[in-house]
């Protein structure tokens, strides 16, 4: 996976020049496990062109690490409300830790206020709906990257200048578990056209891109304290086995406890506007 | 300054002028190149007067008139004893002769006296190496490593391989001073830490200090490395080299101008990357790294000498075309040693010395350069004064330049802008004297003052922060964040930023138990004014260094040691046991998730704190026969911690105490080289260390599809114990005694039963199952390796 950051990813890379001595193999090593906290999967994206009345909130809760089952919550009440206006949306309990609604009205530059009543305790969060650019073009190669004989792909935007911006973007490729995720600030280049590319990741070698292949792709503009929780999550979960990395430290979000600051919540409270493509690779000439 | 004459006058009140006395001097060096010997005891039989030779070989004895014996003893060289009779001022050149023999049966006939001298010195906490010890210890694929060698000596460790570096009793990496010929080394690895920059043959000798650091060092905390390279054979051509698996050596040294001078000339270089064509997985990747050693010096005068000396390395990485990196170290010193008498030695140096990488990324189109580079000028005294005191004293000036980073794009499409991270200036001045008195037969101090001075130079700009505050606890979160930026102060060339000024008192006492047992006890402050950033588990070239300013005070370190020391069975065994108190002020540390990497702004990402150590460390070697060696273990524990302070809240890790990267409990090496006959070498050593603490998950949360890591409190869990056995064989075929060539072939073996030490544990979801797993990376497993070294 060699993808654009704005933050250089030098350490990755030192990581990468190592390699040629070193080895990694799976061990079995007995971790700690701490108590279970409420995780809040709160994700409230605008597709462009859509309405964005539908919505779902997941919680759940947080599980010991080696565990493959999921923990969902149900019985919490989730409300989300426009501070902006003053309008209430409230959210069903779905009984599967999903909490859905279908009525939301997402609104640029207003702010939202979430509320999760869970067990007695109560957990908030705050966050502004920002618009977000449009994906201008994609172009498809064989060339770049690390594989001069694989199909790659570049999607191009145009970084508004005179104001700071922050984005998200994921590239999810056919049956793939995971999409690439890329955050990036325009500190480094705004007011340029900005250029992303893709390519399939190493961990995923046996699944080369064909011609016909899709990969679903989302720019989504985000908040600067989303931009640096994601940049931390995503540092931490590439830079497995690679000892010039940042240290790795909890991840707190943005859902807090105001009654009871040391019951935080895991997870995020988002609201964003996000450009949606599906590209289909074709025959490279 | 009134405290130097205070401590001047204290000094030469007890000197005692009652009896007429006369002075002996010269240098001492080594009968087959003319190398000066540093470090050999000089004393008068039957008297406690004696002293040891300089790092230039020079050394100067005063006492009352008389005949007396003297004698010059070093360990693997032959004694000798000459009549002197002092009625008065001598100067005597004496050449020492390599004792071949040595490792044979113990034949040594050491007077009681030569010991005294060495275990009577209040110095404590240091190891003397020789070029040629080092080269005996077995290395990871015939490597001989410097480096590699003093992380079997007790108080001294590292990360593991791939990491650049060593620690000494729990200090960072920033906090060794490595000096190869005075010039300070700021990064001391090739290959990402796999290899040390010190070529072994352009070596002569390696002192490490351990926190008791002598007044004329400053600005480290936990230790002097001072490396000496050769000066090269004055008496005849000498070629050495070597042929190994990963690189090549040549070193040539000669006379000049009628044997007044001489010169060295060393380089090494790697060829592993013309294998790696020929793999598939590495054909596209090219690593390699070479440096360079010269050394000259030329003697103009009995009293006048003057020496140039200069490293060059690099180290070259292409990685799949994508990632083209090199970087290294280039120094240069020019020395002028004057005797203006007997009793009066002194060296001025002209140092210059750079670090810089450069690193081009061309699928992000950009180049990224740094580097830091000082200049550095010093003038050393050493006074004799009488056989009861010796005294060190003189001044250095260093002015720092720092370039953190420059990012460029590369091509005209690039879609980076240009980014310039604040150039730095400064300024390190330094006053000391240092004295060493034998107070009576069996007591010595050493009184030691230096003073620093540090000013942060203007010419750049300084952010200023909303209530002072680069870094603001979030209440509602309960995380540390950046603080609002509210402007700038722009400061010109000609001011100043901000100034710091250290006393920093060095105190040793020594007592001589009996004739060959001694106890010890020193305390030393010191302070440092750079840091290299680095929040990554291993400390990497690419870190950057940093100056104390306006938001980064000075490291101030007190350490307190005490030692006893043993000698056996005429020398040929000792024991030593130190034990240390350490504590560390001003040491930052990161907040979580902190961005150091082109940021400009580093105080909106650390925290200042506190630091503590303390250990208990025991050696035991056997310096003669056919079996030589040494055992060493270390029971240590290093923590840190980092309140919230202007920030507010609670600081790091809730403000409590926590391990530090490079905290090892336990600590355990041994090392033995057996000489089996004239053909054939043996050499093994062992080691055993507490795992390196880690941060390990205490759980997972689904977020977005995906599992996230729940970490646990800062380095609270440990890596699994690293442990490893290395043996090698140096097989010295038969040679007509004429053949002037001389080889020898060296076997090893690296990590012998094929341990897969951790370098780190990581953790994450497999990308094809879902399912959390733990990764374990690990560096060398068992490497068999044959180097052929030659000498002509």
């Amino acid at each position: 996976m060699k993808i654009v950051t704005n933050k250089i990813k030098i350490a990755a890379i030192i990581g990468l020049s190592i390699i040629a001595f070193s080895c990694t193999d799976v061990v079995d090593i007995t971790v700690p496990t701490e108590a279970s906290r409420l995780v809040i999967g709160a994700s409230l994206d605008w597709e462009k062109g859509s309405s964005g009345n539908n919505q779902t909130i997941k919680l759940s809760l947080s599980t010991p690490f080696y565990d493959t089952t999921p923990n969902p919550v149900t019985g919490a009440s989730v409300k989300v409300e426009n501070a902006t206006n003053g309008d209430v949306f409230i959210f069903e309990d779905q009984q599967d830790g999903n909490y859905t609604i279908s009525n939301f009205v997402p609104i640029i530059n207003n702010s939202y206020n979430l509320e999760v009543i869970y067990n007695n305790e109560t957990y908030i969060a705050q966050e502004t709906l920002s618009p977000v650019t449009e994906i201008t073009k994609i172009e498809q190669s064989l060339l770049g990257g690390s594989d001069e004989e694989e199909l790659d792909l570049t999607i191009y935007f145009d970084d508004p200048a005179d104001e700071t911006n922050f984005y998200y973007i994921t590239f999810l490729e056919g049956s793939d578990l995971f999409p690439t995720r890329v955050v990036l600030s325009d500190e480094f280049f705004n007011g340029n056209e900005v250029s992303i590319f893709y390519e399939e990741t190493e961990a995923d070698e046996e699944d080369e891109i064909l011609p016909g292949d899709t990969v679903d792709i989302y720019l989504y503009s985000i908040s600067e304290e989303y931009y640096n929780f994601t940049h931390r999550l995503i540092e931490q979960s590439d830079n497995a086995a690679n000892p010039f990395a940042t240290i790795p430290t909890r991840l707190k979000g943005n859902c807090i406890n105001p009654e009871n600051p040391d019951n935080y919540a895991f997870g995020y409270f988002r609201v964003t506007e996000t450009d949606y493509r599906l590209y289909t690779f074709e025959e490279q000439e | 300054m009134n405290y130097f004459s205070l401590l001047f006058f204290i000094l030469l009140s007890s000197v005692t002028f009652a009896q007429e006395e006369y002075t002996l001097r010269g240098t001492i060096s080594d009968l087959a190149n003319g190398e000066s010997v540093f470090g050999t005891t000089v004393y008068l039989k039957g008297t406690t007067i004696g002293t040891t030779t300089n790092e230039y070989g020079f050394y100067s004895i005063t006492a009352p008139k008389g005949e007396y014996t003297l004698v010059i003893s070093y360990l693997g060289y032959k004694e000798i004893q000459k009549q002197i009779s002092l009625t008065q001022d001598i100067k005597l050149n004496i050449e020492v002769e390599e004792d071949l023999n040595t490792l044979d049966e113990v034949v040594i006939t050491a007077t009681d006296d030569s010991k005294k001298i060495n275990i009577r010195k209040p110095q404590m906490g240091v190891t003397t190496l020789k070029a040629s010890t080092i080269k005996l210890t077995p290395a990871v694929l015939g490597e001989v490593d410097l480096i590699k060698t003093i992380q079997l000596l007790p108080g001294v460790s590292n990360n593991g391989e791939g990491s650049a570096g060593f620690n000494v009793r729990g200090g960072a990496v920033d906090q060794n001073l490595v000096l190869l010929d005075e010039a300070i080394i700021y990064n001391t690895s090739h290959f990402f830490g796999l290899f040390s920059v010190f070529n072994n043959d352009a070596i002569k000798s390696v002192k490490l200090y351990k926190g008791d650091i002598p007044a004329k060092f400053g600005g480290r905390t936990a230790s002097v490395l001072d490396v000496r390279q050769k000066d090269g054979n004055n008496k005849n051509l000498e070629i050495n080299g070597g042929i190994g698996l990963i690189s090549s050596r040549l070193s040539v040294e000669a006379p000049l101008l009628k044997k007044k001078g001489s010169f060295l000339l060393a380089g090494r270089t790697t060829y592993a990357q013309y294998f790696m064509s020929f793999t598939d997985e590495l054909q596209n990747d090219k690593i390699s790294f070479y440096d360079l050693n010269l050394k000259t010096n030329y003697e103009i005068n009995e009293n006048n000498k003057i020496y140039l000396s200069s490293y060059f390395g690099r180290d070259v990485f292409n990685i799949s075309n994508l990632f083209n990196s090199n970087y290294g170290n280039i120094s240069a010193n020019l020395r002028w040693n004057h005797i203006f008498n007997d009793k009066l030695f002194s060296n001025l140096s002209l140092i210059y010395s750079k670090y810089d990488y450069q690193i081009v990324l061309d699928f992000v189109e950009l180049d990224w350069i740094s580097d830091i580079t000082n200049y550095n000028i010093k003038y050393d005294f050493g006074y004799y004064a009488s056989d009861k005191i010796k005294i060190d004293f003189g001044v250095s000036g260093i002015s720092y330049s720092l370039n953190p980073g420059e990012i460029t794009p590369n091509s005209e499409t690039s879609p980076i802008n240009p980014l310039i991270l604040d150039k730095k200036r400064a300024f390190e001045g330094g006053a000391y004297i240092d004295a060493e008195h034998k107070i009576t037969d069996k007591l010595t101090a050493r009184y030691g003052l230096r003073y620093s001075a540090f000013s942060r130079l203007g010419g750049q700009a300084i952010t200023n922060y909303a209530n002072n505050q680069p870094v603001v606890y979030n209440q509602y979160l309960g995380i540390y964040q950046e603080g609002e930026a509210i402007g700038e102060t722009v400061y010109s060339k000609s001011e100043t930023i901000k100034q710091f000024g250290n006393f920093e008192p060095r105190f040793g006492l020594s007592y001589l138990l009996t004739d060959d047992s001694s106890v010890k006890g020193s305390y030393t402050r010191t302070a440092q004014y750079l840091h290299l950033l680095s929040n990554t588990a291993s400390v990497s070239p690419l870190d950057v260094w940093t100056t104390s300013g306006t938001y980064i005070k000075p490291q101030l370190s007190n350490q307190y040691a005490l030692g006893f020391y043993k000698k056996f069975n005429n020398n040929a065994y000792s024991f030593e046991a130190e034990t240390y108190y350490k504590t560390t002020e001003n040491r930052i540390d990161y907040i979580d998730g902190a961005d150091l990497i082109g940021n400009n702004y580093i105080e909106t990402q650390i925290l200042n704190g506190e630091a503590r150590a303390y250990g208990l460390e025991l050696m035991f070697r056997k310096n003669k026969g056919r079996l030589t060696g040494w055992v060493s273990y270390t029971l240590a524990k290093s923590e840190q911690r980092s309140f919230g302070g202007n920030a507010g809240g609670p600081g790091i890790n809730n403000g409590n105490w926590y391990n530090t990267p490079y905290d090892r409990t336990h600590d355990i090496s041994v090392t033995g080289i057996y000489k089996f006959t004239d053909k054939w070498t043996f050499s093994a050593n062992a080691i055993y260390q507490t795992g390196r603490p880690v941060t390990y998950p205490t759980g997972q949360f689904e977020y977005e599809g995906i599992s996230v890591i729940i970490y646990d409190d800062r380095n609270a869990n440990r890596l699994p114990a690293y442990h490893r056995i290395d043996v090698s064989a140096t097989y010295k075929p038969n040679r007509k005694p004429n053949n002037r060539l001389k080889g020898e072939w060296v076997f090893s073996v690296y990590n012998l039963y094929n341990r897969r030490n951790a370098a780190s544990i990581t953790f994450n979801q497999n990308y094809n199952t879902g399912a959390n797993e733990a990764l374990r990376t690990s560096i060398f497993g068992i490497i068999p390796s044959v180097t052929y070294n030659f000498k002509f």
